[in-house]
């Protein structure tokens, strides 16, 4: 579906991307993780053919990007960070301009509206939306024809846990319908939760790329932290690896004296720090 | 080519809604009536009141001049503020990856709203025009007010980027079209002073009864016109 190779990308005399390589398969969600001024967004404008001057290759749905026609678009969809609404329409009246670009017969708004929750306000301008509801409307504007690429930049971005969530089910639920997703976060929870790679990118450069659970695994076992109560409340931890060694939580599940018991694994954002040595934020 | 018609078509509808951009529409309209009925009764109203030959009459070529360069001027007004608006809604990056594309875009939002400026006034100009221009004034007078028009779109959604800045751009804008008074008003070769300007040649064309001149405004319109849509696409980029 995509293939990068050697790609490098410049807004002025200092590489800003370099020598980057990868490639998504169809019906993968892939994750660029990174912190704000990373090449994230520069890297995904390249993938959607905005920024046409990059070196090296970088192959979309069969297409060089640097080289693509107006068709191109017909298979992808993109949703910005960013409201790219007309504010004085309303949702429908967008929806419909949007979907006559495209030679492709587009999903029914009305559906797209019920799965978002916005059927009742279709007839509303979009100025009056709140972020929530522009971020699903914006959303549900990537998909109107029905594309077989999504780049979805930051989707979940400022919204409360409610619209966070319902988006994530539509991320999903798209993904089960046989799209592959691009999605540029610096969210780790929904990277961990949705992408099936991702790769960290810092200074423009791909620093790790892997599924997020071979990315914790690769940085050792978790810990199992257990507490137990003996004139007062105790607690100790060992490695998952070397559980059945640990004589006091072995003898404290033989005398039923265990208080709580709990794994731990790192987290997306652990294993970044500890490669990257800096935070997502 | 189906996207750009429906982006032409939006932005029509997008006019309708907007009292201040369907009011300027009707400017040339409204101006034509006033140059070729209004100028001529003032006209002879000065003749009687100052007691000459002629007063308005030497400058008729100069009143044709503005007609032609009116009605485009307006039509890409009305597109660059289109633009601002959608750049103020981020929707003029979208649309480049769209299948209208980037160039669609441009043509959906400059060429064809210049275009029909062109036709409009290259129709009413012998209905409204006060002077017996030739044929070839007939055609290639509209063309120098409609390439004089894109750069005055160009150098607002270039140099300005919400619609309130682009109010205050326009008015500076504009002044590039005044270089048509030049040959009239200021003598000798310091006139020349500001020949970079389009504009400068138009006057001196209808000033000189020279039409040779106005292929010079035509070149240099394009000269300006190269640089601004490079930077523009650069912006919406």
């Amino acid at each position: 579906m995509i293939t990068v190779q050697n790609l490098s990308f410049s807004y002025s005399k200092n590489p800003f991307i370099s020598n980057m390589n990868f490639s998504v398969g169809k019906g993968e969600i892939f994750g660029f993780l990174g912190p704000s001024g990373a090449g994230k967004s520069t890297l995904q404008k390249i993938l959607i053919g905005m920024l046409p001057t990059y070196e090296g290759s970088a192959v979309v749905n069969g297409t060089e990007c640097r080289g693509r026609a107006n068709r191109f678009y017909e298979d992808i969809g993109v949703d910005f960070e960013f409201s790219t609404m007309y504010e004085k329409l309303t949702a429908r009246e967008n929806l419909q301009f949007f979907s006559s670009l495209y030679d492709k017969r587009p999903r029914p708004a009305e559906e797209l509206l019920h799965m978002v929750g916005l059927e009742n306000d279709a007839d509303k301008r979009v100025g009056d939306y709140s972020k929530g509801m522009k971020a699903r409307l914006n959303f549900i504007k990537a998909l109107l024809h029905d594309p077989t690429l999504l780049c979805l930049d930051e989707p979940t971005s400022g919204l409360d846990p409610t619209n966070s969530r319902i988006m994530k089910d539509m991320i999903l639920a798209e993904k089960a319908r046989g799209k592959t997703i691009l999605l540029t976060t610096h969210n780790m929870q929904d990277a961990t939760e949705l992408c099936d790679r991702v790769a960290f990118i810092v200074n423009g450069k791909i620093c790790a790329l892997d599924s997020p659970h071979n990315l914790i695994m690769s940085r050792g076992a978790a810990k199992v932290s257990y507490s137990w109560l003996d004139h007062g409340e105790h607690t100790a931890s060992c490695a998952l690896d070397s559980l059945s060694r640990d004589e006091k939580l072995k003898s404290l599940i033989a005398e039923n004296k265990l208080q709580s018991i709990h794994s731990s694994e790192p987290t997306l954002n652990d294993i970044f720090m500890d490669i990257t040595g800096r935070t997502l934020l | 080519m189906k996207a750009i018609r429906l982006s032409f078509i939006h932005m029509l509808l997008f006019v309708r809604r907007d009292m201040m951009l369907l009011a300027a529409c009707l400017t040339p309209f409204l101006a034509g009536i006033f140059f070729r009925f209004a100028v001529p009764f003032l006209e002879k109203i000065l003749i009687n009141w100052i007691g000459t030959r002629e007063v308005l009459a030497p400058y008729y070529g100069l009143i044709d001049l503005f007609y032609c360069v009116l009605t485009p001027v307006m039509f890409c007004f009305i597109a660059a503020m289109i633009i601002l608006e959608e750049h103020d809604d981020h929707i003029e990056s979208y649309l480049c990856i769209t299948t209208l594309g980037r160039n669609g875009y441009l043509i959906s939002r400059i060429v064809i709203p210049a275009a029909a400026a062109y036709i409009i006034t290259t129709i009413l100009l012998p209905v409204f025009s006060l002077t017996n221009l030739s044929i070839t004034e007939f055609i290639l007078l509209p063309a120098t007010g409609t390439l004089q028009a894109i750069i005055t779109a160009l150098l607002i959604v270039t140099l300005s980027t919400n619609k309130l800045e682009g109010m205050a751009v326009t008015k500076i804008s504009t002044i590039t079209i005044l270089g048509a008074l030049i040959p009239y008003f200021i003598p000798g070769k310091i006139q020349y002073a500001l020949s970079f300007l389009p504009s400068f040649w138009s006057g001196k064309a209808m000033q000189s009864q020279k039409p040779a001149y106005l292929p010079i405004s035509i070149l240099l319109a394009l000269i300006w016109i190269y640089p601004l849509l490079k930077k523009f696409s650069k912006k919406i980029s």
